[in-house]
């Protein structure tokens, strides 16, 4: 059972933030390979997104997101208020332009290897 | 560290009729990689499709022996 106080804080979250990343690290400092590489796709496409970091808690973030989206790994993105998926889906719909199309921007030329200083936001606490 | 073959049986005897391939991405058997084909996948998103499997190795993922499993999936058929 997930603690209500930090489920109801997560709902908000990403009821206010259209594009919303739970990520192991930050943007600038991703601690995870998958991670990062949700980071690497949003940054290539200069898409503004939120992000925030669950290392610290963890175990409880887990059990809310099972809760909301029956889904228990990170990285976990959120477009629009709804589940999008992990690395693997984030990254099949990067390359199938799905991704570009649910974020409302251009799909960038170049398919891989983005290049340039990534668009950074600010990250998002969880008090 | 999991065994490749009990991972591919397990998802295997939950999806009846598909196609498995189960690769170790690290050489620590712990980061796996499958790719799975199934009919049951007709008409389910993604994100469902991945639930699918993730829950046929659920076991491996709370002892231990897995640390993550990275998913391509699609319908079979």
């Amino acid at each position: 059972m997930a603690d209500a106080e930090l489920k109801q804080k997560v709902e908000e979250l990403i009821a206010a933030n259209p594009v919303l990343l739970f990520m192991k690290g930050t943007p600038e400092a991703p601690r995870c390979g998958f991670s990062m590489r949700v980071v690497q796709v949003l940054d290539s496409m200069d898409a503004e997104y939120g992000a925030i970091d669950v290392l610290p808690a963890l175990q409880p973030l887990r059990e809310v997101t099972t809760e909301i989206s029956d889904w228990q790994t990170f990285p976990q993105l959120y477009v629009n208020g709804e589940l999008l998926g992990g690395a693997d889906i984030v990254e099949e719909m990067f390359d199938s332009g799905e991704l570009a199309e649910a974020l409302g921007v251009e799909q960038p030329e170049a398919v891989s290897a983005p290049a340039g200083p990534p668009a950074q936001s600010p990250p998002l606490q969880i008090e | 560290m999991a065994d490749l073959a009990e991972i591919q049986q397990m998802i295997e005897a939950a999806l009846p009729g598909a196609e498995v391939e189960v690769a170790d991405e690290t050489g620590t058997a712990d980061h796996l990689r499958a790719t799975v084909s199934a009919p049951q996948f007709k008409g389910l998103s993604r994100l469902d499709q991945h639930r699918m499997v993730k829950a046929a190795v659920k076991p491996r993922f709370d002892d231990g022996a897995i640390h993550a499993l990275s998913l391509k999936t699609e319908p079979l058929g």
